[in-house]
């Protein structure tokens, strides 16, 4: 007898009703994961928002840290925070970048790929504390640069170059063979495809994997402790680009204030930063979001 | 369908003819150490449509996709034999592949439009070969989808997305795009086998057009189609090469035992 003909008669009306309870019960289990995720993520905002917002004033957003009074702010750290992400963005992405399209378009399968391969995994596996005291060692200690930006940004580079270099190959693995195809059967070099194809419709995920990456930069600390300083104002303005001076920033403030800082109102000062770091990495993946629809728009016409 | 009836030799002779498009010769192709096609030649006149039937897994898709070197782009395929274009051996050491497929474009089994506006997938060729002048692009663009039978249907919309369009509005624009580079000849591997009856007629009414301008190899699981547009019609075998003539002869008094069978359905 035919398969297809037996199909409704093997079974029994017992066998079905536990059939009909476990898909009832599984997709019970997997909406409560999902759900639960949610639930954690609207607490946790909720609690930093309801501890944090009390604190939040124009002063606290704009004055300077201070050192043993209480009443001190995080204008400096903020702006820290983020000349420190863009100068590592700067170095990352065009690295990373350039890398992921040699190990995706490029490279074949081989020694030097795999080793390639090997040696990302591995960098990307190192704890950020151990690449912290390296930069320590080599960008404080042997180039003479003492606590710096720069310092603090090359470290944050070494740190995520390999997660960038993954997030591009995984981006242009998104991008349909044929399109590669159509445009190399119409005499395009590998490089005018790369370029007039294949990175256009990898912006995207290219865009969404800088910003997962950027809020990693905004909220590392443990690499910066020990490279950028934990200090804003040496003799200097607190609001410059100088690429060697002490640069705090927003999440080493947070760290510093509760482990080693004598103001009073560390308690404040750790509600006010954290809400701020919150909002400005929410505020961030939002619009790198709509920066990321808004090129593959102009790029793609989608 | 007209067909010569004095059929030119289809097989490769010592004395390259120079009406001969393109000649292949003693060609296989490897994927790792599976054979995909053995030892297969033939010749292909100017002005006329060639087409490679056979069933599903017969190899005429890898034997086509080996007269652009596009299996230059898959590692693990090897190419032996020679493929000459004019005369000229495609595959010698000193020619780039991309000035070959500048030469002989193709047409892919599913429409593969870029995901780019209607213009911009028409003038992609010409763009990449330099012509920067916005005029010269509309003029190009405009003529290359007239050619492909598209322009009246996108004339009004050459700015929205390729992708918007219908599967079959989308393989005329992905031939239009290959007629814009202005090649000399044009493979399509199965142009019409994601397409709906209308859509199919369409691009078959179009091939039949090209040939005036263009040297057409298509291949197609459809054996109606082949004799629908085809002068000359190769059948394939399990990677062999099993015979090749003017496809009315192929159709009605076909040499070999293989192709008979195939013709009168007996075989996938």
């Amino acid at each position: 007898m035919a398969m297809s003909a037996a199909a409704g008669r093997i079974g029994t009306p017992d066998t079905a009703a536990r059939r009909r309870a476990t898909n009832s019960l599984m997709t019970g289990i997997l909406w409560a994961a999902a759900l639960s995720m949610i639930g954690l993520l609207v607490f946790f905002v909720g609690y930093i928002l309801y501890l944090g917002a009390p604190v939040i004033s124009w002063h606290f957003l704009t004055s300077p840290p201070s050192e043993v009074e209480a009443g001190g702010g995080i204008g400096p750290e903020i702006y820290n925070s983020f000349y420190i992400l863009i100068l590592t963005l700067i170095f990352t992405t065009p690295i990373a970048t350039a890398g992921g399209v040699y190990l995706q378009e490029y490279a074949r399968p081989g020694l030097f790929t795999s080793v390639v391969q090997f040696c990302a995994e591995s960098l990307s596996t190192i704890p950020s504390i151990v690449m912290g005291l390296f930069g320590m060692l080599v960008f404080v200690d042997l180039f003479h640069w003492h606590f710096s930006a720069l310092g603090g940004a090359l470290t944050l580079t070494i740190l995520n170059l390999p997660a960038l270099m993954r997030v591009t190959q995984e981006a242009l693995q998104t991008v349909p063979q044929t399109y590669r195809e159509g445009s190399m059967a119409l005499g395009a070099t590998k490089w005018q495809t790369i370029r007039r194809v294949v990175l256009p419709s990898a912006i995207a995920p290219l865009t969404t994997g800088v910003v997962l990456i950027a809020g990693r930069i905004i909220g590392e600390t443990a690499a910066l402790i020990f490279t950028a300083g934990t200090s804003v104002s040496v003799g200097r303005s607190a609001y410059d680009l100088g690429l060697f001076h002490q640069a705090e920033t927003l999440s080493v403030h947070l760290w510093y204030t509760h482990s080693e800082a004598l103001v009073p109102d560390v308690t404040n000062i750790g509600n006010g930063s954290a809400l701020v770091l919150l909002v400005m990495v929410l505020l961030f993946n939002i619009s790198a979001r709509l920066l990321g629809r808004a090129l593959s728009k102009r790029l793609t016409g989608k | 369908m007209t067909v010569t009836m004095q059929a030119p030799d289809l097989m490769p002779q010592l004395d390259a003819d120079a009406e001969m498009k393109l000649c292949v010769a003693d060609l296989s192709v490897y994927y790792g150490n599976f054979q995909a096609i053995k030892h297969a030649s033939l010749r292909v006149p100017e002005n006329c449509v060639m087409a490679l039937i056979g069933p599903s897994g017969c190899g005429k898709s890898t034997f086509i996709r080996a007269l652009n070197r596009m299996h230059d782009l898959a590692p693990d395929v090897r190419v032996e034999g020679t493929v000459t274009l004019d005369g000229e051996d495609i595959y010698a050491k000193d020619v780039d592949p991309v000035t070959i497929r500048h030469r002989i474009g193709m047409v892919f089994q599913r429409p593969n439009p870029f995901p780019k506006s209607i213009f911009e997938n028409a003038v992609y060729g010409p763009r990449i070969h330099g012509v920067r002048n916005r005029k010269r692009l509309m003029e190009i663009a405009e003529r290359s989808l007239r050619h492909a039978a598209l322009w009246d249907e996108v004339k009004d919309r050459l700015d929205k997305s390729a992708l918007e369009l219908s599967g079959g509005q989308q393989q005329r624009l992905c031939i239009a795009r290959v007629l814009a580079v202005e090649p000399e000849v044009i493979l399509m591997d199965e142009p019409a086998s994601a397409l709906d009856p209308i859509a199919t007629s369409k691009i078959e009414d179009l091939i039949g057009d090209l040939k005036k301008d263009y040297t057409v190899v298509i291949v197609t699981h459809s054996m109606q189609q082949a004799a629908r547009i085809s002068d000359y019609t190769a059948f394939f075998l399990m990677g062999e090469l099993v015979e090749i003539g003017n496809t009315r002869d192929i159709f009605f008094k076909p040499r070999d035992k293989r192709t008979e069978d195939y013709i009168t359905g007996r075989y996938g």
